[in-house]
């Protein structure tokens, strides 16, 4: 089953003075994988600059924008059409059994392919007296144990707009115990990579069953790399 | 006591437990320095005070200076120039040049391999954590093909004579090695002053340099260009090299650009020019990774070019030296060096490599934190000699904090024994006469698309303090021409 969603993003920029140069690059564009297909897409700002497509460093499509007459003003507006398949939520049937997976999480070769799924960066380092604020189960798969986290955290953290900023650490988040998508999303990718599973932050939008979360923020989640799935 | 000795070396004292480069063990002087001394020994002191002066005139009026960051009182300096030169043989000068080729051809795979599949990794050769914890490490640069497949296109390799008389390699520098101007000033400097003594020696020329570096350039060129233009970019003319970045667009007749010159439109590189943009194909970066564009590492560079890494992962510019090039020569990777060139060139090393003890590594850690007076520690990724600290020169107190640093970040330091630096006889202003000085070299290698080339003479550098082992320019280091015979 397909659905198909319209996404539009807008942003208003006013200046107190004129601004005679500036970049901007959007990392806005949907990814195109097997869940999902990027139907349609319109990029626009209200001084008629040219879209420059390109890639960011790690390979992703980006949109480029560089004025070249100065403004005061500027909005910019994108609408995307996305198909969207509705998968079946993953169990722990579609996995491979708990030795293997440990295993293959825990040989050298798959740190090296998942390595950069798996460092520890400025936002998803556990303060020292956190490292083992949740430690996974030996006796109980990845999968299970991703489950676990998911829930724990949830008790853990309370969902409180505006407690916290882009920059926010855990250290911070975890002393207050209250963030908000982006915080909990931290949170999970640093007690994953902790216990060796590989994951990544995703920023996107959400389907409420009657549309979806999120405005020129978006939403935050993560996803994991459980061994022996597809993904 | 011939007639030098009586007059310009009337005073120079010889320690016998270092490595002086122009004395053999006996105590007699190197067939190669005779015809040079008797030369000197035709000028009084006060001639060679005077022609020293002349020399350093000659490096004010072409401009040659540089600065040191973090003094307080920031002003252009002379980098101290010595006269008296230093004279390699052929015989000794193949070693270093084939070990210095082996060691830039090693890196390069090396760094090939780490950022593709990851061999070296795999094969337990080099542990995983060396890389991924090194600050230098890029990941954005996973999967990228450099134009030509060469990443360190220009290598410097510091070089140590023991006093076992064996060269050593102290580090390779492959992110922005600089100094290469000073090789061929310092050239220049000497025939003006003692043009004569050139007569007497069949030296190589060092002024090639800069056609082979252009050559080697364009070699790399992005695939569809037929003539690549190729420029110099710099951080600008506070940047402490900015006269060698003028003096190597100059010589090499391309233009010296500063990063608001580049612009970056659908992925290629552009010059402001008068009359109108030019698509620029190859760029000589003097400007640090984390510079290059805004748009992908520091937001706040004002250095870099909006854009332009895009452009050179799509392949549309070449960077030299690549990005991502500082993990290899992280000083914990060094200690790696000869199972690196073992695993990929399947050599021996040809230049030897000092110990070198792992502060990460438990055993090692301990036995440096046990040994420091004996050992220099020295922090894995600073350049310019800055955080070493020289064990047998510090105080208790400074020992004891050396090692609070060492055991508060482990990974960010090795240790090496103290290695005794060969002497070599310098003038010194305050005495007006001749004294023993620590010396190193620096070579200076350049890969390109099937070439190879190390710029015959390379930068000797001398610790002008006495005692000093230290020879960087930016702690009051200076230079010596240094001469490779065409013959033996």
């Amino acid at each position: 089953m397909w659905k198909e969603y319209t996404v539009t993003y807008k942003s208003d920029n006013v200046y107190d003075n004129w601004v005679h140069d500036a970049y901007w690059q959007f990392l806005i564009i949907p990814v195109e994988n097997e869940t999902q297909k990027l139907l349609e897409f319109d990029f626009a700002n209200s001084i008629h600059c040219i879209n420059q497509y390109s890639i960011n460093g790690f390979g992703f499509d980006t949109i480029k924008v560089h004025p070249k007459k100065k403004f005061k003003q500027i909005s910019f507006e994108a609408t995307f059409k996305v198909l969207k398949s509705n998968e079946s939520t993953p169990n722990e049937n579609n996995f491979a059994k708990i030795e293997t997976s440990l295993n293959e999480i825990n040989s050298l070769n798959f740190k090296i392919d998942f390595e950069r799924y798996l460092r520890e960066t400025s936002l998803t380092a556990l303060p020292k007296q956190n490292k083992g604020i949740f430690k996974f189960e030996s006796n109980t798969g990845i999968f299970e144990n991703l489950l676990g986290l998911n829930h724990w955290s949830h008790s853990h953290l309370k969902y409180i707009a505006g407690v916290t900023n882009i920059a926010s650490t855990l250290e911070t988040i975890l002393n207050q115990r209250s963030g908000v998508c982006q915080d909990f999303a931290h949170l999970f990718c640093a007690v994953c990579r902790h216990n060796q599973v590989p994951c990544r932050y995703v920023a996107g939008y959400l389907n409420h069953e009657s549309g979806y979360l999120g405005n020129s923020q978006m939403h935050a989640w993560v996803e994991a790399f459980v061994p022996g799935s597809d993904g | 006591m011939s007639n030098i000795e009586s007059q310009i070396f009337s005073s120079y004292q010889r320690n016998p437990d270092l490595y002086d480069e122009i004395y053999d063990s006996n105590g007699n002087i190197k067939d190669i320095y005779q015809k040079l001394f008797d030369i000197y020994g035709e000028h009084s002191i006060q001639d060679y005070i005077n022609l020293n002066s002349k020399a350093k005139a000659s490096f004010f009026n072409q401009g040659i200076t540089f600065q040191v960051y973090g003094e307080d009182n920031v002003q252009e300096k002379i980098f101290p120039f010595d006269l008296f030169p230093r004279i390699i043989d052929q015989e000794e000068w193949d070693i270093i040049e084939r070990g210095s080729i082996q060691r830039a051809k090693a890196l390069n795979l090396f760094l090939w391999d780490i950022y593709h599949d990851k061999k070296i990794l795999k094969d337990k050769v080099v542990p995983l954590e060396l890389i991924t914890s090194s600050a230098n490490y890029l990941d954005q640069m996973n999967g990228v093909n450099p134009p030509g497949g060469i990443y360190n296109h220009i290598s410097g390799t510091d070089i140590i004579k023991h006093k076992d008389g064996q060269y050593y390699v102290l580090e390779d520098n492959i992110r922005c090695p600089s100094g290469v101007s000073y090789v061929i000033c310092n050239r220049t400097a000497l025939k003006r002053a003692l043009f004569g003594v050139f007569n007497h020696y069949q030296t190589h020329t060092v002024t090639d340099y800069a056609e082979n570096l252009l050559e080697q350039l364009e070699s790399v060129k992005p695939k569809g260009v037929d003539i690549p233009n190729c420029v110099v970019i710099t951080p600008g003319m506070y940047n402490s090299a900015f006269y060698e970045h003028s003096y190597l667009a100059k010589t090499m007749g391309v233009e010296l650009v500063e990063g608001r010159d580049l612009f970056v439109e659908n992925d290629f590189v552009y010059m402001k020019t008068i009359k109108g943009p030019v698509k620029v194909d190859v760029i000589y970066r003097r400007i640090d990774d984390a510079f290059l564009d805004p748009l992908e590492f520091r937001p706040d560079s004002a250095l870099g070019v909006p854009g332009l890494f895009a452009a050179y992962k799509k392949g549309n510019v070449t960077l030299a030296n690549a990005p991502g090039t500082g993990v290899a020569d992280d000083k914990a990777v060094y200690t790696y060096m000869p199972d690196i060139i073992k695993y990929y060139l399947n050599e021996d090393p040809i230049l030897n490599n000092v110990h070198t003890y792992h502060c990460s590594r438990p055993d090692e850690l301990k036995y440096v934190l046990e040994n420091i007076p004996e050992l220099v520690v020295k922090p894995v990724d600073e350049a310019g000699g800055y955080g070493i600290s020289i064990g047998n020169r510090l105080t208790k107190e400074e020992i004891e904090e050396v090692k609070k640093q060492v055991k508060e970040n482990p990974r960010k330091y090795v240790a090496q024994p103290i290695m005794s630096l060969s002497v070599h006889p310098t003038y010194i202003d305050d005495t007006e006469s001749f004294e023993q000085r620590h010396v190193d070299l620096r070579t200076f290698t350049i890969l390109g698309r099937d070439k190879e080339f190390v710029l015959k003479g390379g930068l000797t550098r001398v610790a002008l303090k006495k005692g000093n082992l230290i020879v960087n320019s930016s702690q009051g280091g200076g230079s010596k021409d240094t001469w490779v015979l065409k013959n033996k």
